[in-house]
């Protein structure tokens, strides 16, 4: 696409946003809740979104479905007053609805199969139905605008006339580094195209390159994004993404998940378990402690000089295979 | 007339081919008829043909104190006459007159107080020699699968049991003296005693096991000889025979003599675990000892840490290629190992130990998979894999994510999930790294395959071309 068509779809999808981002009232509340309250804390939604972010990793799915799941998952969300109980539903049928349209000539999974490596305790057509209810209330029908549809849009832009660059601005790592952000609820606060240009912006700084940063601040100016705004982001961005980069490594909740193995794993396991035997231990070089003074003669015999002769280390082996050492 | 008609047959039989060893793929143990087993005795011997008399002697109880230790011993000998038990009818009277008086003898031994004289020494030992010393049988058949047959049982039991119980308690008895018994209690007698392991009755194994253990305490001077002998029989079991049936008693034995080493551990006893222990490990019937052997090298690496790397090297190194069920005896027994290991030794081994477990990962037999699948269930294992995430991801990604797509078995593919997400959470960056990776490779083998397979083509083309050119002659 060239320079002048890329601004235009900038400039369309720019408009579009707004119907696409979750509504912020609905959002506060989540965020006020507390956990365990009687509704959905922004910890049961982050705690979701990794779920769903695992399975879209596990099926293969693209960025575009994952994107477009949480930003169904988000708008729902913030519309509905959702029981905890059923959030797992909520997600996953977001999940299954962003898979279907995203990407329908991949293979897809099966409502059945997302249920059951997802470890869910309800049925398919408890998830159909969901996913029904859901499509209603945000009027879905194909797509959304995402971070995603503009941080694409912006990639092609900052790498202009020359695809070379291409090796330089990693279009995977942007889009995995937006994953990682929208795993946090705080950025779904955020306009998409803002939160795409802050996510670019950052790469850039950190590649250094004089004019694609040139060319973001040119699509900043063509999209009227305030400074302000773009900046407030722009810091959580880097503070997100800072944690998501650092070494340390957090410990899994794998106590969650099920671990079920068939019969004949699970008797071995068991057996293996307890073999502990029954034969007192011996000490070495000491006595019997259930000997009695007699021992002490013995230490003195004959016979327990010539064996300590035998004892001694290199004696295991016969002598000729020693000398041979 | 024997030879004449076997001759007839021959010749009958010789206008069809001869008979060819049949290889059947499956095991002739299982088409076999239920054979009747029938126990025997080892005590094989032409009895005279006249019946043994034995004069029957006072109870102990009724005899005061001073003759007790007389009657004893009279008692003792004639304990060393041994009765045929294959033939079931001779004898009852004497038999059961012996079991009794060996009864009491066991009773005696347990209870009485200043019994024992040095004169009952030799008596004893002579006893006991006489009735379980014996060249065993050969096994029934040459196909004795330990684990799925029978074993043939001990004709004589009634009479071998109550010796082995005398024997006990002898050596357990508040006087026993083990600087008189060592004159008699000698190196020819554990050699006699270590051959009897190989019996094929698991009781009479169970009794020798506790004897030889109490005999390897009590005499300081034997153990050496009983540590060495133990060994030859190891060694001949693994490298000559793979014929042994006391194998699992003789390690319970080892088991308690290992949690007894002293600090720091002595040269021999290293050389044991590599050069013995851990090639006990490539025999075929190993499901028959392994609980004790695991056992065994677990309390090594107790005592002696720095053996970790040796030891697991050595099991990967005889890692079972073509056997499903013993690969997952090494699963259960690696895990044990690693339940106990140090970090700083798994970071030593954890490259080569991940290579294997990312092999039996990928296994196409579900219950080494599984098996392997349910170390990351184990919570010390995780903070070790955690711990050095950045080496061991890498190596587990590529088979992992390739059997949450391709694998048979959907139970191994939920498993993969929980393995995945555990490593998902642990580390985000290298996982995405590796993903995109992975996805960036899979795309390039795709494309040159493709390319490979247009290049086909291509020369198919040319092929048939150059084929018509030359009327249809196609060229070699």
């Amino acid at each position: 696409m060239d320079a002048f068509k890329l601004m235009k779809e900038l400039r369309a999808n720019y408009e579009q946003e707004g119907y696409y981002i979750p509504k912020e009232t609905g959002l506060n509340l989540i965020e006020s809740t507390e956990q365990n309250g009687a509704g959905i804390s922004a910890k049961c939604r982050d705690a979701q979104v990794e779920d769903l972010w695992g399975l879209s990793s596990f099926f293969g799915y693209s960025t575009q479905t994952f994107v477009l799941a949480v930003n169904l998952l988000d708008r729902f969300l913030a519309l509905m007053r959702v029981q905890p109980k059923h959030l797992s539903c909520v997600g996953l049928s977001c999940l299954h609805l962003a898979a279907q349209r995203s990407a329908p000539d991949a293979t897809l999974s099966s409502g059945h199969e997302l249920i059951r490596i997802g470890q869910r305790r309800f049925t398919a057509s408890d998830l159909s139905r969901m996913e029904k209810i859901v499509a209603e209330k945000l009027h879905f029908t194909s797509s959304a605008v995402t971070p995603l549809t503009f941080l694409h849009l912006y990639h092609q832009v900052a790498l202009g006339q020359s695809p070379s660059r291409k090796e330089v601005l990693s279009l995977e790592k942007l889009e995995a580094q937006l994953k990682a952000c929208l795993r946090c609820m705080s950025f779904s606060k955020a306009k998409p195209s803002v939160l795409a240009l802050a996510l670019l912006r950052h790469e850039i700084k950190a590649i250094q390159s004089e004019d694609m940063w040139e060319m973001t601040c040119h699509v900043q100016r063509h999209l009227k994004i305030a400074d302000a705004e773009l900046q407030c982001w722009a810091e959580r961005v880097a503070r997100c993404l800072s944690d998501y980069a650092s070494p340390r490594c957090s410990r899994p909740n794998h106590k969650k998940l099920l671990w079920v193995v068939s019969r004949r794993t699970a008797q071995n396991l068991q057996s293996s378990s307890c073999s502990v035997p029954d034969l007192p231990t011996i000490p070495e070089g000491g006595w019997d402690p259930s000997q009695s003074e007699d021992s002490s003669e013995d230490l003195s015999s004959g016979e327990e000089s010539l064996s300590s002769s035998l004892e001694g280390e290199g004696a295991y082996f016969p002598l000729h295979l020693r000398r041979r050492r | 007339m024997c030879t004449a008609t076997t001759r007839s047959a021959m010749s009958s039989a010789a206008t069809t081919s001869p008979s060819v060893d049949k290889v059947d793929g499956f095991s002739r143990k299982s088409v076999r008829k239920a054979k009747q087993k029938r126990s025997q005795s080892s005590s094989q011997f032409r009895s005279q043909g006249k019946p043994i008399e034995l004069t029957p002697l006072p109870l102990l109880t009724d005899v005061p104190a001073p003759e007790q230790p007389e009657l004893f011993l009279k008692k003792l000998q004639q304990c060393c006459t041994v009765f045929d038990f294959m033939d079931t009818l001779s004898d009852l009277k004497m038999k059961e007159y012996k079991r009794s008086t060996l009864n009491e003898l066991v009773d005696y031994v347990t209870v009485s107080r200043g019994y024992l004289t040095e004169q009952a020494y030799p008596d004893v030992v002579k006893m006991v020699s006489y009735n379980i010393f014996r060249t065993l049988p050969p096994s029934d058949s040459n196909e004795f699968d330990p684990e799925e047959d029978e074993p043939t049982l001990e004709a004589s039991w009634p009479h071998l049991q109550l010796v082995y119980e005398f024997f006990i308690r002898f050596l357990e008895s508040q006087e026993f003296q083990p600087s008189i018994a060592k004159k008699y209690i000698d190196q020819k007698f554990v050699l006699q005693l270590l051959e009897l392991f190989d019996s094929e009755d698991p009781r009479e194994r169970d009794y020798l096991k506790t004897v030889l253990h109490r005999i390897y305490g009590k005499f300081l001077g034997l153990r050496a000889f009983i540590r060495k002998q133990i060994n030859n029989i190891f060694l001949r079991f693994v490298y000559e025979t793979e014929h042994f049936n006391g194998v699992a008693e003789l390690l319970e034995i080892l088991g308690s003599i290992i949690n007894g080493f002293a600090l720091p551990l002595k040269a021999e006893h290293k050389q044991f675990l590599v050069k013995v222990l851990i090639p006990l490990h490539t025999v075929r019937s190993l499901s028959l000892f392994h609980a004790q052997l695991a056992y065994c090298i677990v309390q090594f690496l107790e005592k002696d840490p720095a053996l970790t790397e040796p030891v697991i090297r050595g099991l990967l190194k005889f890692w079972p290629k073509t056997c499903s069920q013993k690969e997952v005896m090494f699963l259960g027994e690696l895990e044990e190992i690693l339940d106990v290991i140090e970090p700083t030794q798994f970071v030593k081994i954890q490259e080569p130990l991940f290579k294997q477990i990312s092999r039996c990962v990928s296994s196409p037999h579900f219950q080494v998979a599984e098996r392997a699948l349910y170390y990351w269930n184990n919570e010390y294992i995780m903070s070790l894999i955690e711990e050095n995430s950045s080496v061991i991801l890498p190596i587990m990604f590529a088979s992992l994510y390739r059997i949450s797509k391709e694998h048979w078995n959907p139970a191994i593919v939920a498993l993969v999930y929980n393995v995945l997400k555990a490593f998902m959470e642990m580390n985000s960056t290298l996982f995405d790294e590796l993903t995109a990776t992975y996805k960036s490779d899979r795309q390039r083998e795709k494309k040159k395959e493709k390319e490979r397979e247009d290049l086909w083509k291509k020369l198919e083309d040319l092929e048939l071309k150059r084929g018509l050119r030359n009327d249809g002659i196609i060229p070699t």
